[in-house]
């Protein structure tokens, strides 16, 4: 009993790798469906800057043939597959020569700390706070809890990462407004910088999980109410058990579990909604990293981030199914 | 307290008076004493319910859920109770076992185990109290085990709970083994979840962690009603068969008539939050008083005839606002002006049967023989 079936863990990798096939599919195709292409308007923003592109024919010609535009699609599209599955995505335009994969390496650390750290933390305290306020021992003044959350739902999180800058960044100088280390330190493995990054590293994350804990507060606050009426929980109770244990072990247990898919469910939307976040504070992740992308119109580091995000969303996701059948005892014996 | 101990004298041989009748007596046939109602003769009373009234709050006023309900429950009794749904059976339970969910409270009454005040319980005392004193094998016990806990922890934290950590884990797998051996289930279900056992394997587990704290009494609320009959008549039997052995006192809550006629020693007749009628089993069945029970026993369905439904629906009052007199005018055939002006008092019929109906009052005599006579024909 318990544990991970052998066809459970099989479905889940097939649609982990299902996920990336389709994403990587459409990231090769959507540029394709553009009008122009990615050399010719090279070749146009270098004439932005000369004024005249001497031999610009023999220069179209020659990177054609160096990417392989000139290849039929399906060879074109084999290519790109295989290369992707090598995680090699190619340079970089706006950074040539840098490689897209060289540039990811760099920021994607930076997107999993923040995004990763604020996920534990909005989770934690959301769910806690959500058990509590549906605990029939919490005092009541905590029940304030439910509007002030509500309205933190409400308001996007790059909002809310202007108004805490303001405050926290202008008004009150406590935190740091941009960046996500001390301007001249060199990342290093040193208590110094690892503070830096905390200090700089809370106005982002505060403003993601400011935003989202009052909706898993929310959504937990619910479930207890519901587990509340079930019949175990009047066993429980005639049980005699002590009232701590019944919370935990028999409401909290129990009502995290759809916590637990709707957070896999809900990855995607996170990272994406950390982009902005990024953006506003100058956060060296990949948020910053896609803005520079498109800003540039660097089709290579647009694709590229793109699919390193699909790829880490479908992880996380895995991930927590794995982890799933440890949690619900029913679900493992699913497809057995 | 065992001097106040007195076994009636036809149910038990000289000199056999014990804590645990029925273990001496043998389980084979049904050695229910016949005993007094009132406080006179009789056994040991181990639950004294006095004047117990819940009502739910509604904002339309009130819903009376039980009525000012008095029984005893002696030691190693089963009691039935039974009633149609929403008469306040399963309330009175609950209210008996301090479970009564809001909006429900318990307007007054007085709740004595062993003498114990369960309403005066503080709440930790409430707590150490619950599962030593009263347990309960609830309703449906398909939901009532935790889905995310196995078997055996469920068990192990009841335990755990009233008796401290067990250091001793072999023993304790013995204890939880000897259990299930003693409600017919097997060892390998142990390390299971509730998601993996059958209907009545979990009713079956249901009554293991019931009795688990050998309590005084044990409150077994509709504990056959979800199971088809072969499994139904399997787990009650388990259940007698339990009490019998542990020797708890055991209040079994239904509406099949015809299986409670098969377990328990007394029966109590609930109409709209009210005890109608009390008796022995063998009397409810053969020479039921209370025009009520009379109609809910013409009702047992049966499977060699057809008959029509007796009892009507429809005519039940509003809850919030009971008639005047006896509760059960409006649908109760013999029904006369006398019944609308004076709630009926419980009435001494014999010294085991008690019922609240005026019929049986001394100078209504008339009456009631024009009303038997009216059954007879019918």
């Amino acid at each position: 009993m318990g544990g991970i079936s052998l066809n459970y863990l099989a479905r889940r990798l097939l649609v982990f790798a299902l996920t990336v096939w389709v994403a990587a599919t459409l990231i090769f195709i959507i540029p394709r469906l553009a009008p122009g292409d990615p050399i010719s308007a090279m070749i146009a923003r270098m004439s932005q800057f000369e004024g005249f592109v001497e031999n610009a024919d023999l220069i179209i010609e020659s990177w054609r043939k160096r990417f392989g535009l000139d290849d039929p699609i399906h060879v074109q599209y084999l290519r790109y597959l295989g290369n992707t599955l090598r995680l090699d995505l190619g340079y970089s335009m706006g950074n040539f020569p840098s490689t897209v994969y060289e540039l990811i390496a760099r920021r994607l650390p930076w997107t999993i700390g923040l995004v990763g750290l604020s996920t534990v933390i909005f989770f934690t305290v959301g769910n806690l706070c959500g058990a509590l306020l549906a605990w029939y021992r919490t005092p009541r003044w905590l029940k304030v809890m439910i509007p002030i959350s509500m309205t933190f739902t409400s308001v996007p999180p790059a909002l809310f990462s202007l108004l805490l800058v303001y405050i926290f960044g202008f008004l009150l100088p406590i935190f740091p407004q941009v960046g996500a280390y001390g301007r001249g330190m060199v990342p290093s493995l040193t208590p110094e910088f690892f503070g830096s990054v905390l200090h700089h590293g809370f106005l982002p994350a505060m403003s993601i999980v400011l935003v989202t804990f009052g909706f898993w507060a929310l959504g937990m606050r619910g479930m207890m109410v519901t587990i509340e009426g079930e019949d175990y929980m009047i066993l429980a109770q005639a049980k005699g058990l002590k009232p701590f244990y019944v919370l935990y072990r028999y409401m909290i247990r129990n009502a995290i579990l759809p916590q637990m898919t709707a957070l896999a469910v809900s990855i995607g939307t996170l990272i994406n909604g950390s982009v902005l976040v990024e953006i506003m504070f100058v956060y060296n992740g990949m948020g910053s990293l896609i803005y520079e992308g498109i800003n540039t119109q660097d089709f290579g580091l647009i694709q590229g981030t793109s699919f390193i995000l699909i790829v880490t969303s479908a992880l996380a996701v895995l991930i927590i199914d794995l982890v799933y059948p440890l949690i619900d005892p029913r679900i493992s014996l699913e497809g057995r | 307290m065992s001097e106040q101990r007195n076994t009636h004298p036809k149910s038990l041989p000289e000199g056999s008076v014990s804590t645990r009748p029925h273990k001496e007596g043998g389980t084979s046939t049904r050695p229910f004493p016949p005993r007094g109602l009132g406080d006179g003769g009789g056994d040991r009373v181990v639950l004294k319910v006095d004047n117990l009234r819940i009502h739910y709050a509604t904002p339309q006023g009130d819903v009376i859920a039980v009525s000012d309900i008095s029984f005893n429950l002696y030691e190693g009794e089963t009691l039935g109770l039974v009633g149609e749904s929403g008469c306040g059976k399963s309330t009175t339970a609950y209210g008996i076992l301090q479970l009564v969910q809001p909006p429900g409270y318990i307007v007054h009454g007085s709740i004595q185990v062993d003498g114990t005040e369960v309403l005066n319980l503080e709440e930790e005392e409430l707590r150490k109290f619950r599962w030593t004193g009263l347990s309960l094998i609830p309703q449906g016990a398909m939901n009532s085990l935790n889905p995310t806990m196995r078997v055996k922890d469920q068990i192990i934290d009841v335990i755990e709970s009233h008796e401290g950590k067990q250091k001793d884990k072999d023993a304790l797998r013995e204890r939880i083994f000897e259990l299930f051996q003693n409600v017919g289930l097997p060892n390998r279900i142990y390390n299971m979840y509730p998601h993996e056992l059958s209907g009545g394997m979990k009713q079956r587990v249901c009554i293991a962690m019931g009795v688990a704290l050998h309590p005084t009494v044990v409150i077994a609320d509709e504990a056959t009603s979800a199971l088809d009959v072969v499994v139904q008549r399997i787990v009650a039997q388990t259940l007698v068969k339990v009490k019998d052995e542990i020797g708890v006192s055991l209040i079994v809550i239904g509406h099949d008539m015809g299986l409670l006629a098969q377990i328990v020693d007394r029966i109590a007749v609930m109409y709209a939050g009210k005890m109608v009628e009390i008796a022995p089993v063998e009397n409810v069945y053969a020479n039921p008083l209370h025009p009520y029970t009379q109609l809910l026993i013409d009702s047992i369905p049966s499977i060699k005839e057809r008959k029509p439904l007796k009892i009507t629906e429809g005519i039940t009052h509003d809850p919030r606002n009971p008639p005047s007199g006896c509760i059960f005018r409006l649908r109760c055939p013999f029904a006369w002006e006398h019944c609308a002006e004076v709630e009926p008092p419980p009435i001494y019929v014999e010294d085991l049967h008690e019922v609240a109906c005026h019929l049986y009052d001394e100078q209504f005599e008339e009456r009631r023989t024009n009303a038997h006579a009216l059954i007879a024909n019918s």
